[in-house]
């Protein structure tokens, strides 16, 4: 059965069970057919055929999630638009992906120049549930990520995508049904929502969200201990939050705790491994070009875990996805040899939305058996094991996780030379006290007020991309090469 | 003698500790003041501002109690019952 006839199929069959717990209320299967029933019967009414991206502002209720399903089952992709988002930043987005419709749960628009399907507001529709037939290639969304140049970049992912990291899923944790209570801890904006809504929802089971307004790790906590949470995907940041609090969680009833979207440490894994008792611990690893993630490492309790420099493997590819280990004239490296891990497979994108020269850059095809395969470059430097596993050790260029969510540190320096002219500024990834990332902006001057060049950022980048620490040098420091000295810079910080 | 603090006090020392880890003072000591309120004040800086008031307060929060507080009200409440249980 595919994706979303299996998707409609568990809506029905659930119609009792809770599908959502949002703000401190549940909703149904069955409430969750109705809303949707009438935003797809609108969205039926108000665009046309050739319509394929639909923008969604991402708010955390029944109207938002149930938009995503009638998008799908009207054969259209959804584009998650964070209201928060600087506006510059959403029109770029909307421009990009030539969206002319967004569905908005707000009480009052954010985006008054577009099209807007209320979804609150719609009335009451029979059940409409039949999705259109559409192939393997129709997008179901596309994500736009932080670019190089200022500019946001466009990720589509088909639902032959999607359906090959669904089925890889089943395979790797198939102890799943609608008993399952499980953690959705991230904005729609960021791929692993995705997997945090769409696997509960395939199965019957019921996504916990964490309203946008509460602090994530305190919450979390919350419904570990009040909701009995039995499935949870989060990012290590997490962990590290809660870390001086270990002592105090003891949840028996999680089953699958998995990580994702940064690197995780080997110590703090053990230690929380007391907190989750009965679970399976997994650290899983893929960039959005990849559908959600690809690779995962089961970590085991008291055995001797794979690791290195103290950061636990990313495991094996999952099933429908290769990995391979690169050097930089793209030849095939051997077990043991560092490089550059590049993915291929069922769940890779097509390619970057309407960017044929990130593509070039991005993507090769290689032989194997005669058939011509394409591969992403990552950009993340990583060795191979004999066995198969993964080793993280950075990046190879400068892109940096800030919880989970990725960022171009050249798109904030670049942001930051255009307002302050001539200036030169560095963008750098800091370590903060927790073992967490923070951004820090070294200017190559004497010290200013820098208020406005933080609203002029402000109004550009989302809220993650801000610098937290800024550091005036008057003379930045030089490597042999020279080329500003970015370790150096980084120390200074301290 | 943090344990002999007012509530007046506490707010003042609360405001500076804010002021510290926040680096601005565009906000107002309300009893209503709620973290989502306040320009910055996010996971790591809210992690930051209870470590600094356990150190200066001198008390130790419970994760159980963390997670109950919705503002500032809140904040001053459970540190004068601290305090006053040292």
């Amino acid at each position: 059965m595919n994706l979303l006839n299996e998707l409609v199929a568990s809506i029905v069959s659930g119609a009792g069970h809770p599908a959502f717990f949002i703000h401190g209320q549940y909703y149904s299967y069955a409430n969750l057919e109705e809303k949707l029933s009438s935003i797809k019967n609108v969205i039926q009414l108000n665009t046309v055929e050739s319509e394929k991206n639909i923008g969604i502002v991402t708010n955390d209720d029944l109207e938002t999630y149930a938009a995503i399903i009638a998008i799908w089952l009207e054969g259209k992709a959804y584009v998650p638009l964070n209201p928060a988002n600087p506006k510059e930043r959403n029109e770029s987005v909307i421009e990009q992906a030539c969206i002319k419709t967004i569905i908005d749960s707000s009480a009052e628009t954010t985006f008054p120049d577009y099209r807007i399907i209320e979804s609150k507001k719609l009335t009451k529709t029979s059940a409409n549930l039949t999705p259109k037939q559409t192939n393997g290639d129709s997008l179901a969304y596309i994500l736009f990520t932080s670019g190089t140049t200022g500019k946001p970049k466009g990720v589509p992912i088909t639902m032959a995508n999607l359906q090959g990291f669904v089925n890889a899923f089943k395979q790797l944790w198939p102890d799943i049904n609608e008993q399952d209570r499980c953690l959705q801890m991230f904005d729609l904006t960021f791929d692993l929502s995705v997997m945090s809504y769409l696997i509960p929802l395939l199965h019957g089971a019921c996504v916990y969200t964490i309203p946008k307004e509460k602090i994530k790790y305190l919450h979390i906590y919350e419904l570990m201990e009040t909701h009995k949470l039995t499935i949870a995907l989060m990012v290590p940041s997490m962990l590290h939050y809660l870390r001086p609090y270990f002592n105090e969680i003891h949840s028996e009833e999680m089953k699958y705790s998995l990580f994702c979207g940064e690197a995780l440490p080997l110590d703090v894994t053990e230690e929380w491994s007391k907190c989750v008792p009965n679970a399976e611990i997994f650290n899983v690893y893929g960039p959005t070009e990849d559908t959600i993630f690809c690779t995962h490492y089961r970590f085991i309790k008291g055995s001797n875990n794979k690791s290195h420099n103290g950061i636990l493997s990313i495991g094996k590819a999952m099933p429908g996805t290769r990995t391979i280990i690169i050097d930089e004239n793209e030849n095939l490296l051997v077990a043991g040899q560092p490089g550059q891990l590049c993915l291929s497979g069922i769940q890779l994108t097509p390619g970057y939305w309407m960017n044929e020269e990130k593509n070039k850059e991005a993507f090769f095809t290689m032989q194997n058996n005669g058939a011509s395969e394409r591969f992403y470059k990552t950009g993340d430097l990583c060795m191979m094991d004999e066995a198969g596993d993964i080793y993280y050790s950075g990046r190879i260029d400068f892109q940096t996780k800030i919880q989970g969510l990725r960022v171009e540190l050249t798109e904030i320096e670049f942001h930051a030379k255009s307002f302050l002219n001539k200036i030169n500024v560095a963008a750098l990834a800091l370590a903060d006290g927790i073992g967490n990332t923070e951004i820090g902006l070294a200017i190559e001057s004497k010290k200013f007020d820098t208020a406005s060049l933080m609203g002029y950022l402000k109004s550009k980048m989302p809220v993650y991309m801000i610098p937290k620490k800024i550091l005036f040098e008057e003379v930045f420091p030089l490597n042999s090469n020279e080329k500003i000295d970015r370790v150096k810079l980084t120390q200074l910080f301290k | 003698m943090v344990n002999c603090m007012d509530r007046n006090e506490i707010i003042n020392e609360l405001r500076n500790i804010f002021i510290g880890i926040l680096h601005h003072e565009n906000f107002v000591m309300s009893e209503s003041l709620s973290a989502a309120e306040v320009d910055g004040w996010d996971s790591l800086s809210h992690m930051n501002i209870i470590t600094e008031i356990e150190h200066r307060f001198n008390v130790r929060f419970k994760l159980m109690e963390l997670n109950k507080l919705n503002n500032l009200g809140n904040l001053i409440t459970l540190l004068e019952a601290k305090l006053q249980h040292k």
